[in-house]
């Protein structure tokens, strides 16, 4: 367990000594200020508007998933790629750690950079609340729709960055697995009904709305968690696999 | 301490090492000696876990590091080839990073890495990025850092490489006082180096272990017979005449005197034969006084050089 925090810790110092974080934190806060702005502008128009704000801040609009894609892998891609390249990996992989443990830390540090991103939105919760009304229990289940997709897609990049040498490599690696994840909502409509059915379950998009609208379905959690583990043993067994060759 | 077991290492279809076996025993100092490409490296990225071996096992302090590697890794402190570092991190928090992923935290961690600061003298550059350090410090960085749990063996890959004189003298220095209280294995390819700290070499060459054992069994290992300076009271072709007329010489050449008096020769004789005191006869029977006569020690340079190509001879 410290080793996990020795490698976390670590891996804040190199975040934030780097512009990346300063650069990746702005940008985030920009975008989803711009979306909130142009959303509560439309909104207050209507009389009766059929969503809340939140709502559509957490996955209603395109750059939503915009600003994941590109954002994960920005956070992910240096964590392996860079310790091949310099050739740390090789103090790293003589000490006394698992090979597990290495995964878990890397994915722990980004996981807490991105959650730390999205704690920075609930500014907008708070300004919501001052104004009016607010329905706390779909923002507090779009926030766990938001970790649990987060925790997928940093697992993807953790998998990206562990096998590539190069950092861009790994990023483009992860965007695009994360681009397919996400592109899987079209089947839903090209497809006739008995296929449709299956992309319907793994339809990010869906599941996205379901959470932006206080529902928590299990198989959502479930899909979402077991899809991180996988990514998480992949990365585990091709560093383990890297001292065979 | 460490014993690895017929160690075979291959990259896709190309032998990295074969048939690797050695021992080393608690206290040694032992020299991993090679050129480059020999298998330096793969052997201690074997015996550090960093990479497994297609066949054959290590065993420190009686674990497998393919059966316990985390457990193994504890007991290993290890310097990489190139001494690869987070150009990033300021020293201090390298040292406290690298401290708390082998294990240590409060005041045990406090304690080590004062020791290791004032032990490889890097106080001054404590708040340095570890990036704007010279490379001589990044040496003792990376010294630190295998110091920093105290283990009882360390493994430092070329640790000289690429210093100046004065930082491969600083160096070994360290390394030779860390040998007090470690068991240590280097690997080099300068012999000097071997000569300087080592108690025991390993000679790699091609992937294969050539030689173990002690640097004056290397040099009569390799040295073949007796080579002597000596100098004579007569002109030069006076001294060539009579030189070749001794059977057990094998051959000699000129040494550029300065001086037409006085000529010089070196001389290399057969194996096992008492060459000095058939030397001496000669000159008395031609009536040439001798100067001077001189044992010349090999180096193992030359015995080193010798093995090598011996080898490529063989090979063609």
């Amino acid at each position: 367990m410290s080793q996990i925090y020795a490698i976390v810790k670590k891996e804040m110092w190199q975040y934030f000594f780097s512009p990346v974080a300063y650069i990746v934190l702005s940008s985030f806060i920009l975008i989803n200020s711009f979306v909130f702005y142009v959303v509560l502008a439309a909104m207050s128009k209507s009389a009766s508007p059929p969503l809340s704000p939140m709502a559509l801040l957490f996955g209603g609009t395109f750059f939503f998933w915009l600003v994941l894609i590109v954002m994960i892998p920005v956070i992910t891609m240096r964590l392996g790629a860079e310790e091949r390249k310099l050739g740390t990996i090789e103090t790293l992989l003589t000490s006394p750690v698992s090979d597990f443990e290495i995964v878990i830390g890397k994915f722990a540090a980004a996981f807490l950079f991105y959650l730390f991103a999205w704690l920075l939105t609930f500014v907008y919760v708070l300004i919501l609340k001052a104004y009016g009304e607010v329905d706390l229990g779909s923002v507090f289940s779009g926030y766990i729709g938001v970790t649990l997709i987060g925790a997928f897609f940093v697992s993807i990049g953790i998998f990206a960055t562990i096998i590539s040498r190069n950092q861009i490599v790994a990023a483009v690696i992860s965007f695009s697995i994360m681009a397919l994840m996400v592109g899987m909502t079209f089947f839903t409509f090209i497809l006739g009904s008995g296929k449709k059915e299956f992309f319907q379950n793994i339809d990010l998009l869906a599941m996205m709305e379901n959470f932006s609208k206080g529902i928590i379905d299990s198989r959502n959690v479930i899909y979402l968690i077991s899809g991180t583990i996988l990514f998480l043993a992949l990365a585990v067994k091709s560093l383990e696999a890297r001292r065979w060759q | 301490m460490l014993n690895a077991v017929g160690l075979k290492k291959l990259y896709g279809n190309i032998k990295g090492v074969e048939n690797v076996n050695f021992k080393v025993e608690k206290g040694e100092i032992v020299g991993f000696l090679g050129p480059n490409g020999a298998g330096k490296t793969t052997t201690m990225r074997l015996i550090t876990g960093f990479l497994y071996p297609n066949e054959g096992d290590v065993i420190i302090e009686g674990y497998s590091i393919l059966e316990n590697p985390v457990l193994v890794r504890k007991f290993i402190g290890y310097l990489p080839e190139s001494n690869p570092l987070y150009e990033d991190l300021k020293v201090s928090e390298y040292l406290e990073f690298r401290g708390r992923i082998k294990g240590l935290k409060g005041k045990n961690l406090k304690e080590r890495m004062d020791y290791v600061v004032q032990r490889c003298e890097i106080e001054e550059v404590m708040k340095k990025l570890i990036g704007s350090c010279s490379k001589g410090f990044r040496q003792r960085i990376g010294i630190a850092n295998s110091l920093i749990n105290d283990p009882p063996l360390l493994i430092l890959d070329e640790p000289t490489q690429g210093l100046d004189p004065a930082q491969i003298y600083h160096t070994r220095e360290l390394i030779k006082s860390l040998s007090l209280d470690h068991t240590v294995i280097l690997s080099t390819h300068i012999l000097s180096e071997v000569e300087a700290i080592c108690s025991r070499v390993l000679l790699i060459h091609k992937g294969n272990i050539h030689f173990d054992g002690s640097l004056d069994d290397m040099r009569a290992a390799f040295s073949g017979g007796t080579q002597l300076k000596i100098s004579l009271l007569c002109p030069e072709n006076k001294g060539v005449e009579m030189l070749s007329q001794i059977y057990n010489i094998v051959k000699f050449t000129v040494i550029p005197s300065g001086d037409e008096k006085i000529c010089s020769f070196k001389v290399t004789s057969k194996e096992s034969t008492n060459i000095r005191e058939e030397i001496f006869w000669k000159c008395y029977e031609n009536k040439i006084p001798l100067l001077e006569m001189s044992l010349i020690k090999r180096t193992l340079e030359e015995a080193f050089l010798k093995m090598v190509s011996e080898e490529r001879e063989e090979m063609q």
